[in-house]
Order: C-alpha cells, then sequence, then structure tokens
C-alpha cells in the first residue's frame, strides 16, 4: 500500500466519522488488474476500499452531478478533476460548500490502449491480466505467469502527456507531493502540429477517426462535463443529425460533441479512454481550448470565478469573420 | 460540372435586420431559387447546430447575418452569436472545411441593397469553390430523396 492509498483513506475517515460529508468518491481495486474502478464510500469502515494508482481511468467528476443536488461530497480529485468541478460549480451543478475536494498530485493515467498496443495483445487475452502494478518508473503487468515490463512515461496517456498542471487547484486538503507540469508549447504543440497539415489531411484524419465511431456514446458517459438531462443527439424533433451509424450522423456527432465542451474542457482525455474503438477526441476540444486562450484569454480552471467565454461576450471582441 | 450549376445557399436571417422595406419584400417574394431563407427572431437564436445542419442538408454555403453591434433589438443577441459562430466556423476549418462558405454579415439601418450584393458575392466565391464536399451529407439528401 502506497503513501497515498492511506493518507486517502484516513482522510476519507476523518470526514465520514467528523460528519463533514454524506460520501466519498474515490477509486476502489476493480476486477480487471488494469481498471481501477469508482468507489462511493458511505460510512468510516469502508474507507479501507480506497486506492490510489495511475489505473483510474474515469474522470471522477463526472459522478458530482448525478448525486443528489444536496448531497454533501468528498471527493479524490487529481489535476483534471479539480478543473472539471471548478467549471461545474461555476456552471451551478452542484454548490462549492457541499464539496470537500481531496486533492491529489496526479503523475499520469496510464492508457491501457497503450500497454495492449506495446505488448501486441488480443483484447481477449488482454483480458487475462492477473497482476498490474507500478514499480517507480516502470509499469509492471502479469500475463499467464508472464511479466511485461513499460516506461511508465510511454504508457501514459496522450492528454496526461501534455497536461500542464497535474496538481489540483483549488482543493480543500492536498496529500502528497506536488508533480511539475510540462511547459505551454509542449501543451499545445499537438494542435499547432495539427493545424500545419494541408486542409485534405486533416480532413483525411478527422473522417478517418469520427467513422470508427459506434455511437455508444461512452465519450458523453465518462464526460463530466456532459450532464444534459437530455443530450442533443437524443432529440427527436428536430431531429438535429442522423441516429444511425453513417458518415455524416458520426461527423455531426463528433463536431458538435466537442463544440459544446469550447471553454469547459478540463482535458483529461476520460472520452479517449473510455472510447471502445480507440477513436483519438482531444484534438478537437484541445483546438477550442486553445482558441478560446488566443481569442478571450480564458483558461478552464484557472479561477473560480471566471465566466464561461461563451456567456462571456463583450462589444470589444475581436471580429475575425463577421464583415 | 456544368456552367447552369448554382451553389445552394442557406440564409439565416435576423428578423430585425433589414430595414427597409424594399429589402425585405426582395427577400421574401424575389428570391433566387437555389437561395433558402430561414427567418429567426434575433442572430443570437442561431445556433450551431442550424448551421451544422444546413452543411449537412446539402448546402454549399451559409449566409449569416445580423445586426450590428449596439443596434440588436434584443440588445446583446448578436454579440453572443459572434462569440459561438466565429468559433464554429474557426472549428470547421480547423477540420478541413471550406471556411469561406460560411459567412456572417451585420448589416446597418442605413445600407438598403446590401443583402443582394451579399448573396451575390457569396455566390461567387461559392462557383469557384464547387460543390461542398467536406463534411458528409446526410444519406436522405444523398439519394435525392428530399432537397
Amino acid at each position: 500500500m502506497n503513501q497515498l492509498t492511506r493518507a486517502i483513506r484516513q482522510e476519507a475517515v476523518r470526514l465520514l466519522t467528523e460528519d463533514l460529508v454524506d460520501v466519498v468518491i474515490g477509486f476502489q481495486a476493480g476486477t480487471l488488474a488494469l481498471k481501477t474502478q469508482p468507489a462511493f464510500i458511505t460510512r468510516p469502515e469502508e474507507a479501507e476500499r480506497l486506492v490510489h494508482n495511475g489505473f483510474g481511468q474515469n474522470n471522477l467528476a463526472s459522478y458530482v452531478t448525478r448525486r443528489p443536488p444536496q448531497e454533501r461530497i468528498g471527493i479524490v480529485c487529481r489535476g483534471c478533476e479539480s478543473r472539471a468541478l471548478r467549471v461545474l460549480v461555476s456552471e451551478h451543478q452542484h454548490a462549492r460548500e457541499d464539496l470537500y475536494l481531496i486533492g491529489v498530485p496526479c503523475a499520469g493515467i496510464i492508457d491501457w490502449h497503450k500497454i495492449q498496443h506495446q505488448a501486441e495483445l488480443e483484447p481477449e487475452q488482454f483480458a487475462n491480466v492477473s497482476r498490474a502494478v507500478e514499480e517507480d518508473d516502470e509499469v509492471v503487468i502479469t500475463l499467464a505467469g508472464k511479466e511485461h515490463r513499460f516506461a511508465r512515461a510511454d504508457v501514459i496517456h496522450d492528454s496526461c502527456q501534455r497536461c500542464a498542471d497535474p496538481n489540483p487547484v483549488g482543493a480543500d486538503v492536498v496529500l502528497g507531493d506536488t508533480v511539475p507540469g510540462v511547459s505551454s508549447e509542449q501543451v499545445w504543440a499537438s494542435v499547432l502540429d495539427f493545424e500545419d497539415l494541408a486542409s485534405e489531411e486533416r480532413y483525411a484524419y478527422f473522417v478517418q477517426e469520427s467513422e470508427r465511431c459506434i455511437r455508444c456514446y461512452a465519450c458523453r458517459e465518462a464526460c463530466p462535463m456532459c450532464y444534459c438531462t437530455e443530450c442533443f443527439v437524443d432529440h427527436n424533433f428536430p431531429r438535429w443529425l442522423e441516429s444511425m451509424v453513417t458518415p455524416s450522423g458520426t461527423q455531426a456527432w463528433h463536431i458538435v460533441r466537442a463544440f459544446h465542451q469550447t471553454g469547459r474542457c478540463a482535458s483529461c482525455g476520460a472520452c479517449e479512454r473510455a472510447c471502445p474503438m480507440d477513436i483519438k477526441m482531444t484534438y478537437l476540444t484541445d483546438k477550442l481550448n486553445y482558441d478560446m486562450l488566443q481569442q478571450y484569454g480564458f483558461e478552464i480552471g484557472a479561477s473560480d470565478d471566471a465566466k464561461p467565454p461563451f456567456a462571456a461576450f463583450t462589444l470589444d471582441d475581436q471580429n475575425r469573420f463577421v464583415r | 460540372m456544368s456552367n447552369t450549376w448554382r451553389p445552394r445557399i442557406v440564409v439565416f436571417q435576423c428578423q430585425y435586420s433589414l430595414f427597409s422595406a424594399a429589402d425585405r419584400d426582395w427577400m421574401d417574394t424575389q428570391l433566387p431559387s437555389n437561395v433558402k431563407l430561414i427567418k429567426v427572431p434575433c442572430s443570437g437564436r442561431i445556433s450551431p447546430l442550424f448551421v451544422l445542419n444546413a452543411i449537412q442538408g446539402g448546402a454549399d454555403g451559409v449566409l449569416i447575418n445580423g445586426c450590428v453591434p449596439e443596434k440588436c433589438h434584443f440588445k446583446e443577441g448578436n454579440l453572443g452569436a459572434r462569440r459561438q459562430l466565429d468559433e464554429l466556423r474557426s472549428f470547421l476549418s480547423h477540420l478541413g472545411m471550406e471556411q469561406e462558405r460560411i459567412r456572417f454579415a451585420w448589416i446597418d439601418v442605413t445600407e438598403r441593397g446590401r443583402i443582394q450584393r451579399e448573396l451575390a458575392s457569396l455566390e461567387e466565391t461559392l462557383q469557384v469553390l464547387g460543390h461542398s464536399e467536406r463534411l458528409a451529407t446526410r444519406a436522405l439528401q444523398l439519394q435525392g430523396e428530399a432537397a
């Protein structure tokens, strides 16, 4: 058991025994070795289920909007989760005083897609991984009695590789030591590289990614920002886009899903990790975040009282295309 | 492509943006057959979904017109529209669609006859660009079941 796990359990026990919160949301060991699963702890004696490691694929902030509105929630949050919670609070999805943020600096989330590709495993073999642990800078998985080792830096998720701030913002308590983020050039390098491609290449990439979509909406369910009770894809009058798996339907879903995250996306990459088809999606939301930063100087999760950019239009906005 | 091809244009028009009765009358009665007019209460009503729907419904170009800043009937609907639609256009061009296909014109009360010029100028641009092939069209439209 690592230091952080112990600290998180202690904090959860304290919060629940002092009756400061009704539930603590964190991670517990799951059925699959590589996928730690979300845990909802309501009694102090259950707190020993909580663990902390790099295998937590979910963004825990997405559960806040699914809990009863008046509930007092203690939530274990990494950098991206704390930014997502800030956006949710600014959108009045939960009162800040009813949230207790247990901040945990994050060293990056391990992407099981990458491990599967690097170990050249079939998906069905992959379900038989019996043990997965982090050892310093390495990730070790055991499959059929054989050990596979990976350098941690190679298998953390793309979004984590370009995470500017892995440390939680506005947390009530921070456990563990701060982790350095990457420079802003590295954060936006992928967006700028994509922009440099010719428009045919960009469109070809978009088509290649979006048309593999099977419309399972796992990306929507994984996203902390997708909390609408009725999503635009589920409307049938008017029907905004084709609900079948057609080129136009999947393209529209990818465009509008991303567009609804403009100035809100915390860049956690939970959508990509949730995708069963291994579709890249963060290149869409990263571009929108980049534009919001360039146009309106808006950074997601940078402050508690910043208005979302689409709610804060002014007369002096730049005129990029109006004639 | 034959010379008679004319691009399909969808116009989203704020109902307050055309002050001149002659212009309004022209839009209502004499619009060319390749132009579809959709009137909205304010340019702030135009959701990015409307624009995307027009493009996926087979439009080659979209013209959005609204009132100039500070002259909006609803005070600031057009400013909200500017942020959103500007970002949508930038985003679609990031995905490889030609950004010239979407145009936003702010028409002042004194600019009589400007709407015709804007439409002609957009049509000229679209004649050069040709039929829109980026962003897949809805299946029904491809089969020619609905125009």
